[in-house]
């Protein structure tokens, strides 16, 4: 089983790339787990066709952890991927980080992970901003990372946070980047730029995902692209994600940069006048 | 200087003195680190924010109800520990909590604890108000319980308090009695005026009337003709809280955890305040007659400390005789350890070991300025240390509390509990005589030559 897990910005796409992949990887005859780790629960709605998942922690907190089964908090989604959500408090109370941990640690006491998987995903809310959102990259969860970025600034910026936590975890843990997904936002010298700040990171642009309207009008219809139109371009894309994901052996401790550097980077590819 | 058992944290040394040595020879001379935190290594004793402002500070006021917000545990170990008695047993008997759970930390536990404040008020609607103590758990998460209480006030109709003491804020628990003050002072203090005007009217600042010292104290002064408006905040009632701003003077006892709310009522109110120990028989007279002065009332405490002191001497002097010449170590809180240094001369004990808990530099200067040449002072001491002084400067008394007082007897020391008395209360004349005669008790009592006889051992028994 390989847990994979993907960070990024907040909005940069991660939960659309991350389902879509997902899809296409069950296609190529993978038994997945996709788990939610962001309090608003919206990691597995295309998967689920919009169905609003129960998620951990409400359950925790509507029946105490001795009644929580498995079955309650696992939908069965597009191409029988499994479907958790952590869940966690509404937005300025409670701690989000807190679920995150609590959730993990749930599901690993139910079993949820011996169910003969062999992948499992989980979409982390944007940044790392506390240990609870790092808690799917130690401990011995997921090794494998990927960050899905798009040729703006900020995006890249939040990235390159992102790798100080996995370097920091890097020294006593097993994670590793395992690439930067570019999730076109058809910026210019978009792909350039993305695969020379992973190059910088000491790891590559592992695919680069065109912007098609397809993903809209398929988020639309509360369906993933590889389940809306299956023979579409887009869906090929999300298939060889998957495909390289699957094959993947380049997994990388990330070297961060430098703000200046990432500034002059910035410039380099003309983003910046 | 460095103990033996210190080998290994030498930042200790600057945290042990004596007075005499290594151009320590005034007040003004020694130095000594204090109020700083905790090195790594050293098994302190110390408490924390929340202990020093739920224990010491709110927890004595008899008639709001008190809500911990937080785990289960941290109301347990800050409850019945401390006997500051009061006219009713409402205050020690309950406390309650919010029993923090790990859903409650998810999802934050601002609710729960409105309801608590809520449904609290409609089990005990007698009490005249809530006290909040905020733990670590949810300042961590970022609580709102400063609003959670201003709601749960508005619902109930009664002022809700809300001390922001989390465990980890500051070094010790002295950061706690700074937050309890300013708590009180902004939130409590002056939201009343009292019903008739205030002529010869005090507070008994930082007097917690620990085993009812309060009953040898309060009537002194109400003899001479003054009123005390509110001990802060011994057998306090929240209502004489409301009005302490109306007081003439302010009289301060425990001067490292009530001064600052005298210092933000002589900023605010221009009342002014005097420093005084109400333990000792010179210490007691001297409070008396510097309050007298201040409202000119000079010849009624003069009678009054005549009378009380010829009651009391044939019995100080009983305990003089036995006592004389034995050597005592102090380690208390902090104040404590430079009030008693006085008072134990009165019955011929001479302090030789000093330390307190969490003093800061005005504790220690007032201790360097009481204790003689050769005494040894010790800031923060930890359990190692104090074994080690028990054995090598074998004192023939240890004043301590809760915490030592097993450690002494298992080396053979004598004990009194100084922290929460043994029989009580021991301010005030009447007081001292009960000071001096568990002191006796202790010191005399025939346990220890047996001890010794069957150990083989004249200085206490090693470990």
């Amino acid at each position: 089983m390989r847990q994979i897990a993907f960070y990024g910005k907040g909005g940069i796409g991660k939960s659309t790339t991350q389902q879509n992949t997902a899809a296409a990887m069950s296609g190529l005859g993978n038994r997945i787990m996709v788990v939610g780790c962001d309090p608003k629960a919206d990691c597995t709605r295309l998967l689920l066709h919009g169905k609003r998942q129960q998620t951990v922690l409400d359950t925790l907190r509507e029946v105490g952890p001795e009644n929580v089964k498995l079955d309650t908090v696992c939908s069965k989604g597009f191409g029988g991927v499994i479907c958790v959500e952590s869940g966690g408090p509404e937005p300025g109370v409670g701690c989000g980080g807190r679920g995150v941990i609590t959730s993990i640690q749930t599901l690993e006491a139910l079993g949820a992970y011996s169910n003969g998987l062999d992948f499992v995903f989980y979409d982390v809310l944007g940044d790392v901003v506390c240990g609870g959102f790092a808690m799917p990259i130690r401990e011995g969860y997921a090794r494998e990372i990927y960050i899905v970025v798009s040729g703006e600034y900020m995006a890249l910026y939040a990235a390159n946070n992102i790798c100080k936590g996995i370097a920091k975890f890097a020294t006593r843990g097993y994670a590793r980047l395992g690439g930067i997904i570019c999730n076109s936002r058809k910026v210019e010298n978009e792909a350039e730029l993305v695969s020379e700040f992973a190059k910088r990171l000491n790891s590559r642009m592992i695919h680069f995902i065109p912007r098609d309207n397809i993903v809209q009008k398929a988020e639309i219809n509360k369906k993933t692209v590889v389940d809306f139109d299956n023979t579409c371009p887009q869906a090929q894309e999300y298939k060889t994600l998957a495909r390289k994901i699957v094959d993947n052996q380049d997994f990388a401790i990330p070297t961060p940069i430098t703000q200046d550097e990432l500034e002059e980077l910035m410039k380099d590819f003309g983003i910046v006048d | 200087m460095l103990l033996k058992c210190d080998k290994t944290i030498p930042e200790r040394e600057k945290h042990i003195v004596i007075k005499g040595k290594g151009g320590c020879t005034s007040a003004r001379t020694c130095k000594i680190s204090c109020n700083i935190p905790t090195t790594p290594g050293d098994m302190t004793e110390r408490g924390c924010t929340y202990a020093g402002c739920r224990g010491v500070v709110g927890g004595p006021v008899k008639d709001v109800i008190h809500i911990v917000h937080g785990p289960i545990g941290c109301a347990y170990y800050s409850w019945g520990y401390r006997p500051h008695l009061a006219d009713d047993d409402f205050h020690l008997t309950y406390v309650l909590v919010t029993d923090m759970d790990e859903s409650n930390i998810i999802f934050g536990g601002e609710k729960k604890l409105y309801q608590a404040i809520v449904e609290a008020s409609r089990e005990f609607p007698d009490k005249k108000g809530v006290f909040v103590y905020n733990t670590c758990a949810p300042a961590l998460i970022g609580d709102d319980g400063r609003d959670a209480a201003k709601m749960a006030s508005e619902k109930i109709g009664k002022p809700v308090v809300f001390f922001p003491c989390e465990g980890f804020r500051g070094v010790s628990q002295s950061q706690g009695h700074h937050v309890g003050n300013e708590i009180i002072f902004k939130e409590i203090v002056g939201t009343k005026e009292p019903e008739e005007p205030v002529v010869y009217g005090i507070n008994l600042v930082g007097e917690y009337n620990i085993k009812g010292d309060l009953k040898n104290i309060q009537p002194l002064f109400e003899e001479m003709g003054i009123e005390v408006i509110t001990a802060f905040t011994g057998n306090a009632s929240i209502e004489n809280l409301k009005v302490m701003h109306r007081a003439k003077l302010n009289v301060v006892h425990c001067q490292r955890s009530a001064t600052y709310i005298a210092d933000m009522m002589k900023e605010k109110y221009g009342t002014p305040y005097i420093n005084v120990t109400l333990w000792g028989i010179d210490n007691m007279s001297d409070a008396l007659r510097d309050t007298a002065r201040f409202f000119g009332l000079e010849r009624e405490a003069e009678k009054i400390i005549a009378r009380e002191k010829e009651r009391v001497a044939p019995h100080i002097e009983y305990y003089k005789k036995r006592l004389s010449g034995k050597k005592v170590f102090i380690y208390q809180g902090a104040p404590r350890a430079w009030h008693w240094v006085k008072l134990l001369k009165e019955i011929g004990m001479e302090t030789a070991i000093v330390a307190t808990t969490f003093g800061h530099d005005d504790d220690y200067r007032k201790i360097f300025e009481k204790v003689r040449k050769g005494t040894l002072v010790v800031d923060n001491p930890n359990a190692l240390e104090i074994a080690e002084i028990l054995t090598e400067y074998t004192p023939d008394l240890f004043i301590s509390g809760n915490k030592e007082k097993y450690l002494a007897y298992k080396m053979g020391v004598p004990f009194v509990n100084g922290h929460t008395y043994d029989s009580g209360p021991y301010a005030g004349f009447r007081g001292m005589v009960k000071f001096a005669r568990d002191i006796d008790r202790a010191v005399h009592s025939p346990v220890w030559k047996l001890l010794r006889e069957n150990a083989g051992n004249n200085g206490g028994i090693k470990i």
